[in-house]
């Protein structure tokens, strides 16, 4: 076997690894797991209208940013 | 949503549950609502507005999870508002919100979570809200100029929840970022192990069974781009550790595992790119991971001395009733002055010390003394903060301000006592400290020598870097983690819970053992232990006079004379007497039931002598019966205290208890030496009196009262029944609560304090065989590999005897 072989398939795992390691620090950084319970009761909280009330917070959030802006005007 | 149809079916049964709080209740109490059923007012009212708001979904969220009603009336929270409160708990955000940190109080389950972030993310101006389910602390980030905290805060309220302020201190947001950062870095270590390994597979199968020297290379190559983010990123915590080391002059681990990871590391890229010899970039993620993993779970365990303060100062109540111009006013504790009419009503915690003006009733004073008997006070009596009204209404003057009342002088006493807390430095970190150097110095040295013996640049570097890898101090920093971890297993079997691994090293060297008497050494409850009837009575009427009085000792007295045959008569003018006793009519004769002040107030004469604590019963003036009480020691406590003795430690006890009980109580367990009626700060002194002799002192204790104590002391041990805050303050919970988990404490202890010393020197020996090998130059790879697992191997080997030794006991 030739051992550029070899050393294509180690890069590969390893990039492949580090994408999921990567998404776990994102995760880690962005406090997903600082709640273990509401993490592990994230199941029952998961359908269409979390998904919604979670955009809307997020909107929410965006307007009220963009409304503070305005006042200095 | 809860079927109505359901409860017609089950009207049979008189039990129906509250359509809010699922608490059961019988029917007719009830409050019936368009077919909906309330315990009370306020859960008819939670009910109907979270339908209002359309937030019913709550209840199917919920799968009947039972709560507390909304039962409780709470003030105006327009203090919320204050800016005296906003300049301490809110803070601004960068884009211009407030932000708060609250405890909310009530969440019993994910639904409340929920219903609390939906409700006040409804709220105009409410702009994000965060609630951590599993400590209950929640963020909230809103628009001032919007909505006005206190709006919030009565939204909380209102949907049956209630929430107080706490102060997101420093100290616990830092502690938590550590532990996150911990968490990246670990996250980085274990990955590129893992990978490492299944590279190592291939080289060492190639190491003994031939391998080519190109595909050697990739593998190499391969190893290299893996150990670099560990070495770096997962490692960066010690090369900051070596870092501050060398600006304070001192050597420690971290300047071994940094200096002998980043040479090893710098000398496998030598090896890759020459092509010659054996790479150990595996050594180099070994090494930072199985540390910076160790470091973690030190880091881990350490307790945050904030969150103890949390719950300290979640007793005291922030607020007091004030009377001005004989109106009554609610002001901050901090702006009550020396002289200020204060108003306490049944139930409440005092936060002032002061004199009693106004009114009389009993007090809880068992947060500061630890006895549990309620204290009767009438006026011109001191009242002291930290302890409870039990039905006392009344009004006093403080006589000292906040900030010099008993209960914050305790806090801030614990405070310093937490932060001055004596650390015994660990063996290990010694050792390591004088390891490092030496091998340093021993590389230096070798380098120089090769240098002038071969004038041979590359071969003496070589040589030297080699001298630092072999002792690269795998089987030392493993020696304390390994056996500690065994340890700890065996002892949390036990029940016996250390909070921080070093922990088991100080206790191992401690040679004092420190015990308060009520509710550790004895049950902390009378028994009755002497019975003496001077006339043959119903029993039933001692029963029924006692059935009225939750005081100890009458409890005790009922399930003394407890059986099934006795039966409550109905007694009229019922009289409980503070400190006496209590009283009743029966058939038109006096009923008593007290001590001998009491008899004496009625007109019988008793002669007291016992010295344990006694109660008389009397009918019609005519002494019937005399029981005498005593607190009795536990049932272990004997045994336990003897073989903790034979160890070599000596047992003291210290008691806020009068001479005499303290006597009786030393000399029925064996304990030669006590001192009795130390109040908390006295018992705190006496410790570091023991301190000052340089003695290691162990404190067992379970109150308040002890909190002081234990916090100087060098291991507190809370036994399980404590106080939370003894809990808090303290470094092991014995869970089974038994004396003879005391001892195997110690006895775990000692036994693991002795294989890290073995260990460290089987590390130490390992080193002494390889080192001179390394220095003469001829350390071969086949030796440093097989050497470098086989000290490891070793260590966990011995250690794993903690076990062994343990079982054959």
């Amino acid at each position: 076997m030739d051992s550029w072989v070899i050393g294509m398939m180690m890069s590969v795992s390893i990039f492949l690894g580090s994408i999921a390691l990567v998404a776990l620090l994102w995760a880690i950084k962005k406090g997903q797991f600082d709640d273990e319970e509401k993490f592990l009761n994230a199941a029952l909280y998961d359908d269409e209208n979390e998904l919604n009330d979670a955009a809307k917070k997020e909107k929410k959030r965006k307007d009220a940013s963009k409304k503070k802006e305005y006042i200095p005007e | 949503m809860i079927k109505i149809e359901k409860w017609e079916d089950l009207n049979l049964s008189d039990k129906i549950e509250c359509d809010h709080c699922h608490l059961e209740f019988s029917k007719d109490v009830m409050i019936e609502d368009e077919g909906h059923y309330f315990c009370c007012n306020g859960c008819q009212g939670v009910f109907h507005l979270l339908s209002d708001e359309g937030l019913d979904s709550f209840y199917k969220k919920a799968k009947g999870v039972k709560l507390d009603p909304q039962t409780q009336q709470f003030e105006d929270s327009s203090n919320f508002d204050a800016p005296a409160f906003y300049d301490k708990f809110v803070k601004r955000t960068d884009d211009g919100f407030s932000e708060v940190s609250l405890i909310i109080e009530g969440i019993h389950c994910a639904a409340c979570v929920w219903l609390n972030e939906k409700a006040l993310i409804n709220m105009d101006g409410v702009v994000a809200t965060n609630i951590n389910y599993t400590n209950n602390k929640a963020k909230i980030v809103w628009d001032n100029d919007v909505v006005a905290l206190s709006k919030i805060i009565d939204m909380i309220r209102a949907i049956g929840y209630n929430a107080y302020p706490y102060d997101a201190s420093l100290q616990e947001l830092k502690a938590n970022e550590e532990r996150k950062d911990y968490y990246l870095r670990i996250a980085v270590a274990v990955f590129a192990t893992m990978n490492m390994m299944t590279i190592m597979v291939a080289q060492y199968a190639g190491y003994f069974s031939g391998i080519t020297e190109d595909i050697k290379h990739i593998l190499n190559i391969g190893e290299w781009v893996l150990s670099t983010p560990v070495l770096f990123y997962s490692g960066w915590p010690f090369f900051k550790g070596m870092y501050y080391g060398l600006k304070t002059k001192t050597v420690n681990m971290d300047t071994l595992v940094a200096t002998g990871s980043l040479l090893t590391y710098i000398y496998s890229i030598y090896i890759t790119l020459t092509r010659t010899g054996e790479a150990y970039f595996d050594s180099v993620t070994m090494i930072v991971t199985f540390v910076l993993v160790g470091k973690f779970l030190e880091a881990l365990s350490k307790k945050s001395i904030a969150d103890t303060l949390d719950i300290m100062s979640k007793n005291l109540p922030s607020d007091v009733k004030v009377v001005v111009n004989n109106e009554v006013v609610t002001k901050n504790v901090n702006d009550i002055l020396i002289g200020d009419i204060v108003l306490i009503s049944a139930g409440e915690r005092v936060a002032l010390d002061g004199e009693l003006l106004e009114g009389n009733g009993t007090f809880d004073e068992s947060s500061l003394t630890g006895e549990s008997e309620p204290i009767y006070k009438s006026v011109g009596d001191s009242i002291i903060s930290g302890t409870v009204s039990i039905d006392a209404d009344i009004k006093y003057k403080t006589t000292k301000d906040y900030a010099h009342s008993t209960m914050s002088n305790i806090v801030s006493l614990l405070e310093n006592a937490m932060n001055n807390k004596p650390k015994i430095q660990q063996l290990a970190n010694k050792l390591s400290e004088y390891f490092s150097s030496t091998i340093l110095l021993l590389a230096a040295i070798t380098f120089v020598g090769w240098y002038f013996y071969s004038s041979n640049f590359e071969q003496s570097f070589i040589t030297a870097i080699s001298v630092i890898v072999i002792a690269c101090p795998c089987a030392l920093a493993l020696a304390t983690p390994v056996a500690t971890l065994v340890g700890l297993s065996i002892a949390s079997k036990k029940g016996i819970l250390f909070k921080e691994a070093s922990q088991l090293e100080t206790m191992a060297n401690a040679n004092i053992l420190a015990l308060d008497k009520t509710g550790t050494i004895t049950q902390g409850r009378p028994q009755v232990v002497n019975e003496k009837v001077l006339e043959k009575f119903d029993t039933s009427l001692l029963y029924s006079l006692l059935s009225n009085s939750k005081h100890p000792i009458a409890k005790a007295v009922v399930s003394h004379i407890y059986d099934e045959n006795l039966h409550c008569f109905e007694l009229e003018s019922l009289k409980n007497i503070p400190s006496q006793g209590i009283t009743a009519m029966y058939n038109g004769k006096m009923l008593a039931g007290g001590n001998a002040k009491l008899m004496k107030t009625i007109g019988i004469d008793v002669e007291s002598s016992s010295k344990n604590s006694e109660f008389y019963f009397a009918y019609g003036e005519k002494l019937l019966a005399k029981f005498e009480l005593f607190d009795m020691p536990r049932e272990d406590a004997i045994e336990a205290i003897v073989k903790i003795k034979k160890m070599g430690i000596d047992v003291i006890m210290l008691t806020g208890d009068h001479k005499q009980s303290a006597q009786k109580v030393a000399s029925l367990v064996g304990i030669t030496n006590f001192e009795a009626e130390l109040s908390p700060e006295q018992k705190a002194n006496y410790i570091d009196k023991l301190h000052e002799e340089k003695n290691v002192v162990v404190m067992a204790g379970d109150g308040v009262n002890d909190i002081l104590a234990l916090a100087s002391s060098d291991i507190a041990i809370a036994m399980g029944n404590g106080s939370d805050i003894a809990i808090e303050v303290s470094d092991v919970v014995l869970l089974n609560d038994t004396f003879s988990s005391l001892y195997d404490s110690f006895k775990i202890s000692q036994r693991t304090f002795k294989m890290i010393k073995q260990n460290l020197g089987l590390s130490l020996v390992y080193n002494m065989v390889t080192i001179p090998l390394a220095i003469a130059g001829y350390i071969i790879p086949l030796i440093a590999a097989i050497s470098m697992s086989l000290s490891s191997l070793l260590v966990v080997g011995n250690s794993m005897r903690i076990k062994l030794g343990y079982k054959d006991k």
